[in-house]
């Protein structure tokens, strides 16, 4: 009963709790850095590592300041639910990603590998008015985008595409 | 009338209270737009609105402003507050703390207007550009300092349980905050985004749930008026929170792009959170013990059960949808949402009612201005979060099956959104109702204040 004279020190809580708190940022934001898996570009990785000066990395400001990453993920997972949408996702895909956009919500669909399953037109006349293409949707409507805005989007999302080394990735890994 | 109010004890935290309620409007105000939106996707699509209004740019500023400008301020009211209380000494620093409310204030007006322009850093619950963040850290920082120097110069000697939370919270916002806000252009892929949600999720868990805790444990012993069940029980409930917690970042990238060893520290200390959530739990039951029928007719102590009850479930379905199986289904889905405004709204925004509705009757010396307002806002909101939660939580499991079914893009992820549309209207029912609820809430505060400006200014003429 000897305990309860600890707890007149305010030393014991805060040293306590830095310490539980540092050990915690070592294991799980900070090793990740140094794990093999993770520290390694792929080709996917390559084809999205844009030119500062290029269409698609305008384009993916303009994604950004829209708030896209608020509804869409990029993020294949090997389950069912994830199993038309493309290649699993691999740590290696993001390596160049800065900020990571693998998102947590999916109000509209995934778009990991979009730039494969529409076209440029396809993509500009949705953004334009999403429920002309998709009768019931609940994307708004991006009408009001610049023209160089509006087509700097398209080349962006045109850009997310597997490698064709991909391609042949298994689906279950 | 100057000299009246530079003398007032607890002006920083009025000042606190009294802005968080602002916020408190108009972060829920955003929340209804979204809800709306759902349902009418071309709500307020007009002029500039289209613009400002858009979905992808509101939705941080409905979580940012609940967050930092409603909670958070709500909570720091309340440190300054109970800290004082439970130390037998005056609040440090008084002037600092008043500064800080202020400045609080033009960071979150700040963050909010950067959001709205479209300068957005991506990473979830700190979306602020990083010139705002170096503001918040400056202001934690100083928001530590008045407290820990309060408590160090304390003139009771015992550190009663709620202190032992706030120490540990005032320890972890800092740290949490500077790293969850590093300058995104200097690390990249699914380290940041691990990052990320080291930082997401701890916000929660090591800075809302570890003060929200610490004041359930100050509140319940005064409404309940019981003693504490068990100081051991809250001691093993600390330690096992700051030992557990900072460990579930990872959980985020369930089934995703991260090495085995790293899903599995994630996985297994969010199972283990049962413990603390446990131990907190049973100390408020123990402490309830022979105290029930109070419940009924003191709505404070309604507002506090009830959001122990909803941080018990709340922790329960944490660890559950960490696991692979029904994080498969889950993830992803309205089913989140759901999860998320159970703690923020049910468990953590209930209990800062109920501090409200003990301490202002206590700083401005006047009773609440209506109990019947008080039970109003308490069933509205009650009844709201119910709606909004099960809505969410059902229609997020029927997503996540269509999506089995193959309903993953195009044509048939737009049907089965159609297909969800009743459970959206459910949602922005019982989001009318919480947003309807706090308006009751707000009324009853203000009249209350101004009754007790009025009863100070007649006693102040006739001395």
């Amino acid at each position: 009963m000897g305990s309860f004279a600890n707890e007149r020190s305010m030393l014991t809580y805060v040293v306590g709790a830095s310490v539980l708190f540092i050990i915690g940022v070592f294991g799980t934001a900070y090793l990740p850095f140094y794990d093999d898996q993770m520290q390694v570009p792929n080709e996917n990785a390559e084809l999205r590592n844009y030119a500062l000066d290029s269409a698609e990395y305008q384009g993916r400001e303009v994604y950004i300041r829209e708030g896209c990453h608020v509804c869409h993920t990029m993020f294949v997972r090997p389950v069912l639910a994830d199993s038309a949408l493309g290649p699993i996702s691999q740590p290696a895909d993001y390596y160049y990603e800065a900020p990571a956009m693998l998102g947590s919500k999916r109000t509209g669909a995934d778009l990991m590998w979009v730039g494969n399953r529409w076209n440029a037109d396809w993509h500009r006349e949705h953004l334009k008015n999403p429920q002309k293409i998709l009768p019931g949707s609940i994307m708004p409507r991006y009408d009001y985008l610049s023209d160089e805005d509006l087509e700097a989007l398209v080349a962006y999302l045109m850009s997310l595409k597997p490698s064709p080394q991909t391609e042949g990735r298994p689906v279950n890994n | 009338m100057n000299t009246h109010t530079s003398n007032d004890l607890y002006r920083p935290t009025k000042i606190f209270f009294y802005s968080s309620l602002v916020w408190l409007v108009v972060g829920m105000l955003y929340g209804l737009i979204l809800a709306l939106k759902f349902i009418w996707p071309n709500f307020l699509v007009w002029g500039p609105l289209q613009v400002y209004l858009q979905f992808g740019r509101i939705r941080p500023i409905h979580t940012n402003v609940l967050l930092f400008g409603w909670l958070s301020m709500a909570n720091i009211g309340a440190l300054f507050y109970v800290i004082p209380k439970l130390c037998r000494n005056q609040l440090a620093f008084p002037k600092l703390a008043v500064y800080l409310a202020y400045a609080w204030n033009f960071i979150i007006i700040a963050g909010s207007i950067a959001l709205t322009l479209g300068y957005t850093t991506v990473a979830e619950y700190a979306e602020w550009p990083l010139w705002i963040d170096i503001l918040v850290v400056l202001g934690v920082v100083n928001l530590s300092l008045i407290c820990f120097t309060t408590i160090a110069q304390r003139k009771e000697k015992q550190l009663y349980v709620s202190l032992w939370y706030f120490m540990g919270s005032l320890i972890w916002l800092p740290g949490l905050y500077i790293i969850g806000n590093l300058p995104y252009k200097l690390l990249s892929g699914v380290p940041q985004f691990l990052i990320f949600w080291f930082y997401g999720h701890n916000v929660i868990g090591l800075w809302f749930t570890t003060v929200g805790v610490g004041l359930i444990y100050y509140l319940l012993p005064y409404l309940s008026k019981n003693p504490l069940y068990s100081h051991r029980l809250s001691l093993i409930g600390f330690w096992t929170i700051a030992t557990f917690y900072v460990w579930n970042g990872p959980h985020h990238l369930q089934n995703g792009p991260i090495p085995l060893w790293l899903m599995k520290a994630g996985i297994i200390p969010s199972v283990l959170l049962i413990i603390p959530v446990w131990a907190v739990l049973a100390n408020v039951f123990g402490t309830m013990k022979g105290k029930w029928h109070v419940v009924a007719h003191n709505t404070p102590l309604k507002f506090l059960v009830s959001g122990s009850i909803f941080y018990l479930i709340t922790c329960l379905q944490g660890p559950f949808q960490s696991l692979q199986g029904p994080s498969s289904i889950v993830k992803f889905t309205d089913w989140v949402p759901g999860h998320a405004h159970l703690p923020v709204f049910g468990a953590f925004s209930y209990v800062a009612f109920a501090m409200m509705y003990y301490a202002i009757p206590k700083i401005t010396y006047q009773n609440i201005f209506s109990v019947k307002l008080m039970e109003t806002h308490f069933w509205f909101s009650t009844i709201g979060l119910l709606l909004f939660t099960f809505s969410t939580w059902t229609a997020g499991v029927f997503e996540g099956f269509a999506w089995i079914e193959g309903a993953q893009y195009g044509l048939q992820f737009v049907e089965m959104l159609i297909a969800m549309r009743p459970f959206f209207y459910i949602r922005a029912v019982g989001g009318i109702l919480m947003f309807v609820a706090q308006i009751f809430f707000i009324v009853n505060l203000y009249k209350t204040i101004r009754l007790s400006k009025k009863s100070q200014n007649t006693s102040e003429s006739t001395a």
